[in-house]
C-alpha cells in the first residue's frame, strides 16, 4: 500500500499580525497553511484586511509580528535576492491592475519573463500565445493606458500567469471583465490549479463562490476562518 | 490574424522623461568643463616641472661678472681672460664632463626678453656665462668648487640653480594642490548631485519599482536601468563639457606661449596629457554610472 504523503506547504503563517505605523492591528494571530495544489477564495468585507493578507503572501510587506514561510523559506531570514527568487514563483493579479501604462500590452505581459532574463525569442513566443488566448493580440503594441478596464484586467491576468507560477494570488480578478470573459478566466485559474498551481482568489462575488466549490479563507474581526464547501452551502453561500 | 510587428523593447522605468535628466546633463557638462581646464592646468604644471628638472638636473652655470673699466675693449678682454681661467679650472674638476662658454649671440638672446627690444645690448657691460654639464653620477662638493673657482678666477661665481628652482617647485606644488582640491570638489559635488537626483527619481518611480520587485526583479535589475541612463547622461554631458573646454585650454596655452623665453612657455601638454584630458567623458560616464548603480542598490535595501 502506497504511503500517504502530505502535500508540500506553499505558505505557512504563524501568529501573524499586521499594523500600519502606530495604528491598531488589522490582522491578528493569523494561522494559515496553504498546501500545494490547493484552491481557496479569500473573502471578507471591504477593509477586513484581504489586500494586506495578500500583500504579505506576495512578499511586499513583512508582518508586524509572527512568521511567514513561503515555499519553505522563512522570509525573515531570507536575503533580498532570495526574496526576488521566491517572488518569481508567484503570480499576482491586482484589483487596480497595476500595469505600467507607458508600456505596450506586450511589454507588460513580458515583464515577469524579462526580469528572469529569459531569451527574447522565447518571450515573444510565450507572450504572443497568451495574448491570443486572452483575445488581446490586436492590442499587443498598444500602451495599456489606451485599453478598457476589462482589457487591462485580462492583461494583468496574462502577466500573472505568463511565468507559470506555483502560487497565483488574485485580488478581484473578474471584477472588471464582461460576463462572457469571467468564466473563461476562471477556467484558466482552474486549469492552472489542475496543473499544480496553488490559487488564492480574493473576491466579493457570490456567483463565483457558489459556482466553484472551493474552500474559503474568510476574514472577520481581524481573524482568519476557514470554511469548506459543505459548510458554505449550509451557511447559504456567503459570510456576512 | 494577429499583428506580429514588434516595436523595440522599452525600458520599464521611464527615466528619459525625468525632469532631472536635463539638469544632470548640464551639471555634468559644467563639471567636465571645469575639470578639463583644471586638469590641463595640473598636467601643464607637471610638464613644466619635468622640463625644469630635465634642463637643470646635471647642469651648473658659472657667471663671470664684467670688469668695470672706462675702456670698454680692455674691460671686455679682461672679462674674457677671467672666463678662460674659469674654463681651465672647471675642466680639471672631477665629475664635470662638458664646459661650454656661451657665445655673444646666445647671451644676447637670453637677455633680450628681459630688457625688451628698445635697449641696445651692445652698449651694456655683459657678463659671460659658462654652461657646465655634470656626469650622471657626479658627487661634487659645490661649496668647495665655488671657493676654488673664486681663487682661480675672482670674477667668477657658481650657480647650481637649486635655490630658485626649489622656490618655483614650491609655488608649482601649491598650484597643483589648489587644482587637485578643485578636481576633488567638482567630482564630489557631481557625485552628490547624481546621488540626490537618483534618490529623487527612485521616489518618483516607486510604484513601478514595486511592480518590478513583485514580478521578481532583483535590485540589480533596477540598478542597471539607472546605471544605463546615467551612463548616457554622464558620457554625453562629458563630451559637451570637453568640447567647450577646448577653446579655453587653447586660449590659455596661447597666452602662455606669448611669454617668450619665460617659465610658463615650458608648460606644454604632451600627447599623453591630451589623451588623459580627452578621456574625461569616459571618467564622467563611469562616475555617473557607478554612483547611480550603488545609490539604487543602497536605497532599495530599505524596501522589502
Amino acid at each position: 500500500m502506497e504511503k500517504y504523503r502530505e502535500p508540500e506547504t506553499i505558505i505557512e503563517m504563524q501568529n501573524v499580525g499586521i499594523r500600519y505605523d502606530q495604528g491598531p492591528e488589522i490582522l491578528s494571530d493569523i494561522k494559515l497553511s496553504l498546501k500545494k495544489g490547493s484552491f481557496h477564495f479569500l473573502t471578507g468585507k471591504s477593509g477586513a484586511g484581504k489586500t494586506s493578507l495578500l500583500s504579505m503572501m506576495y512578499l511586499q510587506q513583512r508582518p508586524s509580528r509572527g512568521s511567514i514561510s513561503v515555499f519553505g523559506k522563512n522570509i525573515n531570514f531570507t536575503h533580498r535576492d532570495g526574496l526576488a527568487m521566491l517572488r518569481r514563483r508567484i503570480g499576482v493579479v491586482f484589483q487596480d491592475f497595476r500595469l505600467l501604462d507607458h508600456l505596450s500590452a506586450f511589454d507588460n505581459v513580458a515583464l515577469p519573463l524579462r526580469v528572469c532574463g529569459m531569451d527574447e525569442r522565447e518571450v515573444r513566443k510565450r507572450v504572443t500565445e497568451l495574448l491570443n488566448w486572452v483575445e488581446l493580440s490586436r492590442h499587443m503594441q498598444d500602451t495599456t493606458a489606451t485599453l478598457s478596464g476589462g482589457e487591462k484586467q485580462r492583461i494583468a491576468i496574462a502577466r500573472a500567469v505568463i511565468n507559470r507560477p506555483e502560487l497565483l494570488l488574485a485580488d478581484e480578478p473578474t471584477g472588471n471583465v464582461d460576463n462572457d470573459i469571467a468564466p473563461k478566466l476562471m477556467k484558466l485559474f482552474v486549469e492552472l490549479n489542475k496543473l499544480g498551481t496553488t490559487v488564492v482568489i480574493a473576491t466579493h462575488s457570490d456567483k463565483l463562490i457558489n459556482d466553484f466549490a472551493y474552500p474559503q479563507l474568510h476574514l472577520q474581526n481581524r481573524s482568519l476562518h476557514i470554511h469548506y464547501p459543505s459548510e458554505i452551502s449550509r451557511l447559504g453561500g456567503r459570510h456576512a | 490574424m494577429p499583428r506580429r510587428v514588434y516595436t523595440p523593447r522599452k525600458q520599464e522605468l521611464p527615466l528619459k522623461g525625468d525632469n532631472t535628466s536635463i539638469f544632470l546633463q548640464v551639471m555634468i557638462s559644467i563639471a567636465v568643463f571645469i575639470f578639463a581646464i583644471t586638469l590641463s592646468g595640473v598636467l601643464s604644471i607637471n610638464s613644466m616641472l619635468y622640463n625644469w628638472n630635465r634642463s637643470i638636473l646635471g647642469s651648473l652655470t658659472v657667471q663671470i661678472m664684467p670688469v668695470n673699466s672706462a675702456n670698454k675693449e680692455k674691460a671686455a678682454a679682461e672679462t674674457l681672460a677671467y672666463q678662460e681661467k674659469a674654463v681651465e679650472f672647471l675642466k680639471t674638476v672631477d665629475g664635470i664632463v662638458k664646459v661650454t662658454p656661451l657665445q655673444d649671440e646666445q647671451l644676447k638672446k637670453l637677455i633680450q626678453p628681459w630688457l625688451g627690444d628698445g635697449v641696445n645690448i651692445d652698449n651694456l657691460p655683459m657678463p659671460r656665462i659658462i654652461d657646465i654639464k655634470l656626469a650622471p653620477d657626479a658627487d661634487i662638493d659645490f661649496a668647495q668648487v665655488a671657493q676654488n673657482l673664486a681663487q682661480a678666477s675672482p670674477q667668477a661665481s657658481l650657480d647650481n640653480h637649486k635655490l630658485w628652482l626649489n622656490k618655483l617647485i614650491q609655488f608649482a606644488d601649491g598650484l597643483k594642490l589648489i587644482a587637485m582640491t578643485i578636481l576633488i570638489l567638482v567630482t564630489g559635488i557631481t557625485s552628490g548631485a547624481i546621488f540626490y537626483t537618483t534618490q529623487m527619481s527612485l521616489g518618483l518611480h516607486k510604484n513601478i519599482i514595486e511592480i518590478l520587485h513583485i514580478m521578481g526583479a532583483k535590485d540589480t535589475y533596477v540598478a542597471q536601468q539607472y546605471a544605463k541612463r546615467m551612463a548616457f547622461l554622464g558620457g554625453s554631458g562629458g563630451i559637451i563639457g570637453l568640447f567647450f573646454s577646448f577653446p579655453v585650454i587653447f586660449f590659455i596655452g596661447s597666452l602662455a606661449r606669448q611669454i617668450e623665453g619665460g617659465i610658463i612657455s615650458e608648460a606644454n601638454l604632451s600627447f599623453g596629457d591630451w589623451l588623459v584630458v580627452c578621456s574625461l567623458p569616459l571618467f564622467s560616464l563611469t562616475i555617473s554610472m557607478t554612483t547611480a548603480y550603488y545609490t539604487v542598490k543602497k536605497t532599495l535595501q530599505k524596501m522589502l
